[in-house]
């Protein structure tokens, strides 16, 4: 017998007894402003900036405002002047060396500053290997809360190109080291989101 | 009569700032869980929810791990099935043959812990490096975790300093750490044991790791059912760093972490790291879905004794559990007596019946490690009933041959006098005449409750014999 | 309506007083209450020690003592759940005495309903001890973990009381170590806990800790008179304890 059939015996041999799934319809926490709340959780709690668009902004002069030392930008975003490009190189190493990653979000959720980032570039390492992390978030995708978020989700189907999506909330941060908070662990040390209408 | 969680917990204990340190920690995760939950009306709406989903999915488990795996080999996902821990392993390694692995980048993982996946790996030369900043600490300095979510907690910074200037971290990556802070010259940095400092040293160390390994590891959060995905969350990033750089990405999952659909999701997103690190969210919550282009993805379902715990009446419920850490930021005896004191990996309340349930004979010294006093019970997500469990282990002890005798007698004791009234009046009656016991009678070594306290008096008259007399109105 | 009094056993042959006043008090406020002398233990001593099939009989024959009274109330917040949470799983059936018993606090709040407790006065600072099992069995104050408006009975009961400064310790209801069992199990985690706790209660600037549980308090004053450390009160004196039922009874 295979292990799988053997697990899967057992697990039906030894239920005592079912239960149902829940009703989860009960009232959850929903915001008024929920781009406001977005914008005060991002730049609080999350830990990262937050600088909102103009329509007539060139993106590529707000990018060198906000990294002025920046050498290597990495980007597959059309109108985004970037020196390596996430869809060509050869091989994610070649992403190291990144001072900024500029990619773009999906649904935002105003609760805790997530923003969904669909993989939609075929080295998904910019998203994290990069110094500084650029996610251009538009105040369309912004919910309320987890809920909203995921419903969302669902709703769009699959959302990334090569079936990679992960929320992202602020730079990478540990406490792991006398409970200091540090940003900066393993991946991005900054984040800074470009909310577009 | 002592445990040997009690005899470690005393070792500990003689260090009394380092307690308070230990204890303020968690205490401080645990406050900050508080606010969160006061923030939320909803929120014992969704523990009760996450219980309930729990009970639904591990009651209708086989069902779940079907779809899983047939939605997750849709998407090009290799699904493996390992019933214990050898065959996990030799999965593993049959993996890493396969595709040549020389070293591998891992994420933290309580399943791999469990089956003991490093040493394997080491065994058959395969170099692994922990990439949780904790767990790579421990790593350099050959230790166990103390706690689920924040393994190295209690070393300090003066600790790590020491052991990444020893294993070179601090000349190999010092500069670049430094430099990353905007800091020309390491030194000031490195005479304080700047946390910033040794944080980015090991950012750049494990940068260098990552570039290197051919495999990427990771562990599980959540296994969606509905779509195939597995859920990693992570505040570092390393999981993601594991993953996007190596094209080989293993990822172990214990059976009882799948859950239904997106609606689940939903609520224990919003559960986890609120209750294991009081924060709205982790930084990363990764759904893998796919290989990455040119690259693999192996998932192995792991068993390891889970299904047999469905059939426990009294302790199924332990399947609920989601690795939060919450019931251990709780527990005022975990504070006070830290991880090592406990005999399994695991520690806290949900260790002590997790302990129990992998080995009796190994880890019923845990069971006392406990003073129901049902806190944790109140913290759990997703409301496993931890200290009930732990008086129920305690009611077994004496079946499998683990009872301490002195408190078999003292119980047998107690059921003579407590059966009779007459005999119970008797001895209240002669009672008080222990009081007249000369103090180093009482305050032996033998006697614990002496070790820090006095004994209490007897009354002169018993409640019973002053209503005897009257002498109550 | 018809009460029994239950003294647990350690209150009986070490607190007598607090089964004084807990019956001078329910005399006073007009319940009909009586004491039943074949009373023993509720059996949590056996089942904390891992041996509740130790305590079958003793369960039965508190039903047999007690099931003829509309309520049983103890001055014992720990031995009262355990008598209503534990009892009618020991012995495999439902117990109808198990069902009427409750703390002492719970009856007068939510059965008597008390507003007034005539007489009473206790110019004091107190620092309150929300015992684990009062707190998270019984229910006697909200629980810090959960998110629900708070409450708190006990504080309730004692602002009746004239001149009382009530205050709560910082972590208000995190354990004291005491446990039954567990005090002489884990002897240096309990006395550890213990003495976390005691600091915290003299830091309020509290003369006296007050409790439901004459079990925290004598493990708390066993403690303080061992003198492992320094428990002087704002008054200048080793802290004190008292039942809380003393404090409402002090006008009898």
């Amino acid at each position: 017998m295979s292990s799988k059939s053997e697990i899967l015996g057992r697990l039906r041999a030894n239920v005592r007894e079912t239960y149902d799934m829940p009703d989860l319809s009960f009232k959850k926490l929903t915001f008024e402003d929920p781009v406001a709340e977005f914008i005060k959780q991002t730049t609080t709690t999350a830990g990262a900036k937050l600088i909102e668009l103009r329509p007539t902004d060139d993106i590529n002069e707000k990018i060198h405002e906000a990294f002025p030392n920046a050498k290597v930008i990495a980007s597959n975003l059309p109108g985004v002047k970037a020196d390596k490009n996430p869809d060509e190189v050869e091989k994610a190493q070649d992403l190291d060396g990144t001072d900024v990653g500029v990619i773009e979000g999906g649904v935002a959720c105003a609760e805790n500053a997530c923003v969904w980032v669909p993989m939609n570039m075929k080295q998904k390492a910019i998203c994290f290997i990069s110094e500084s992390l650029v996610l251009i978030v538009s105040k369309k995708n912004i919910v309320s809360n987890m809920h909203e978020a995921y419903k969302k989700l669902e709703e769009m189907g699959e959302t990334s190109k090569y079936g990679f999506g992960t929320f992202i909330s602020g730079p990478s941060k540990t406490a792991d080291i006398e409970q200091t908070l540090v940003y900066g662990a393993q991946a991005a040390t900054a984040l800074t989101v470009f909310l577009t209408d | 009569m002592s445990t040997k969680h009690a005899i470690q917990a005393e070792k500990f204990l003689q260090n009394p700032d380092k307690v308070a340190r230990h204890d303020q920690t968690f205490w401080s995760v645990r406050a900050k869980r508080d606010v969160l939950a006061y923030q939320l009306e909803e929120w014992e709406q969704l523990r009760e929810s996450a219980s309930q989903i729990k009970k639904h999915t591990v009651t209708h488990l086989a069902d779940y791990l079907d779809q899983f795996e047939a939605n997750a080999t849709k998407n090009g996902a290799i699904v493996h099935w390992a019933k214990d821990a050898d065959e996990y392993n030799e999965i593993v390694m049959e993996i890493m043959r396969k595709h040549n692995v020389k070293k591998v980048v891992k994420g933290k993982s309580m399943l791999t812990e469990e089956c003991h996946l490093n040493e394997n790996l080491f065994k058959n030369g395969i170099d692994v490096v922990e990439t949780d900043l904790g767990e790579r600490i421990l790593q350099l300095m050959n230790l166990p975790p103390s706690h689920i979510i924040m393994p190295a907690i209690h070393i300090t910074r003066e600790q790590v300093k020491e052991n990444f200037a020893e294993k070179g971290l601090l000349e190999k990556n010092g500069a670049q750490g430094a430099w990353s802070m905007g800091v020309a010259d390491k030194t000031e940095l490195e005479a304080k044991a700047d946390p910033t400092y040794l944080t980015r040293c090991a950012r750049y160390h494990l940068r260098d790791n990552f570039m290197e390994a051919e495999c990427g590891m990771t562990g599980a959060n959540f296994g969606v059912a509905s779509t195939g995905e597995i859920v990693v969350c992570t505040n570092e990033g390393n999981a993601d760093m594991s993953t996007s750089i190596p094209k080989l990405h293993i990822a172990s999952i214990g059976l009882e972490k799948i859950i239904p659909n997106y609606d689940a999701m939903g609520v224990f997103q919003r559960l986890l790291a609120r209750h294991g690190t009081g924060q709205a969210t982790t930084v990363y919550t990764s759904h893998f879905k796919k290989p990455r282009p040119d690259g693999e993805f192996h998932i192995i379902l792991v068993d390891n004794g889970r299904s047999s715990i469905l059939s426990n009446e009294d302790h199924w419920q332990t399947l609920k559990c989601m690795r939060c850490g919450a019931c251990m930021n709780t527990c005022p005896v975990y504070r006070r007596s830290m991880g090592y004191s406990y005999t399994y990996f695991i520690p806290g309340p949900i260790g002590v019946n997790l302990g129990m349930l992998k080995n009796k004979d190994a880890n019923y010294h845990n069971c006392s490690a406990c003073s129901l006093c049902c806190s944790c019970d109140n913290v759990c997500p997703v409301k496993v009933d931890l200290s009930t469990q732990i008086y129920k282990w305690r009611q077994e002890l004496d079946s499998f041959g683990h009872a301490d005798p002195m408190k078999k007698a003292m119980s047998q004791g107690m059921k003579v006098m407590f059966e009779n009234p007459g005999l119970y009046t008797t001895a209240l009656k002669f009672a008080p005449l222990a009081n007249h016991m000369p103090s180093f009678l009482t305050d032996i070594k033998l006697n614990a409750w002496c070790k820090h306290h006095t004994m209490p008096e007897f009354a002169k008259e018993s409640f019973h014999s002053l209503w005897k007399k009257g002498k109550v109105k | 309506m018809k009460v029994g009094l239950f003294v647990p056993c350690y209150v009986d042959a070490l607190y007598p007083q607090v089964g004084v006043a807990a019956y001078k008090l329910l005399k006073s406020l007009g319940v009909d209450v009586e004491y039943p002398e074949k009373q023993t233990c509720c059996g949590q001593p056996m089942g904390n020690a891992g041996f509740q099939n130790k305590s079958e009989k003793l369960v039965e024959n508190y039903d047999e003592l007690f099931k003829a009274y509309d309520y049983v109330v103890a001055p014992s917040a720990s031995c009262a759940a355990y008598v209503r949470f534990f009892h009618p799983n020991i012995v495999n059936h439902e117990c109808q005495a198990a069902a009427k018993t409750m703390d002492i606090v719970e009856f007068l709040h939510d059965v008597l309903k008390v507003t007034a407790i005539p007489g009473a006065k206790f110019p004091h600072k107190v620092s309150l001890h929300n015992s684990c099992h009062g707190v998270r069995e019984l229910g006697l104050s909200s629980p810090t973990e959960r998110s629900v408006p708070r409450f708190n009975k006990i504080k309730d009961l004692l602002q009746l009381v004239e001149g009382i400064e009530v205050m709560e310790p910082e972590r208000a209801d995190e354990c004291c170590g005491f446990g039954g069992m567990f005090a002489i199990e884990e002897p240096d985690v309990s006395a550890r806990m213990g003495k976390d706790k005691l600091a915290r209660h003299i830091a309020t600037g509290a003369e006296f800790i007050t409790g439901p549980d004459s079990s925290c308090l004598m493990h708390m004053q066993g403690l303080v008179k061992k003198g492992q450390g320094d428990y002087t009160s704002k008054a200048g004196r080793p802290i004190e304890f008292i039942h809380v039922v003393q404090i409402l009874a002090s006008g009898l």
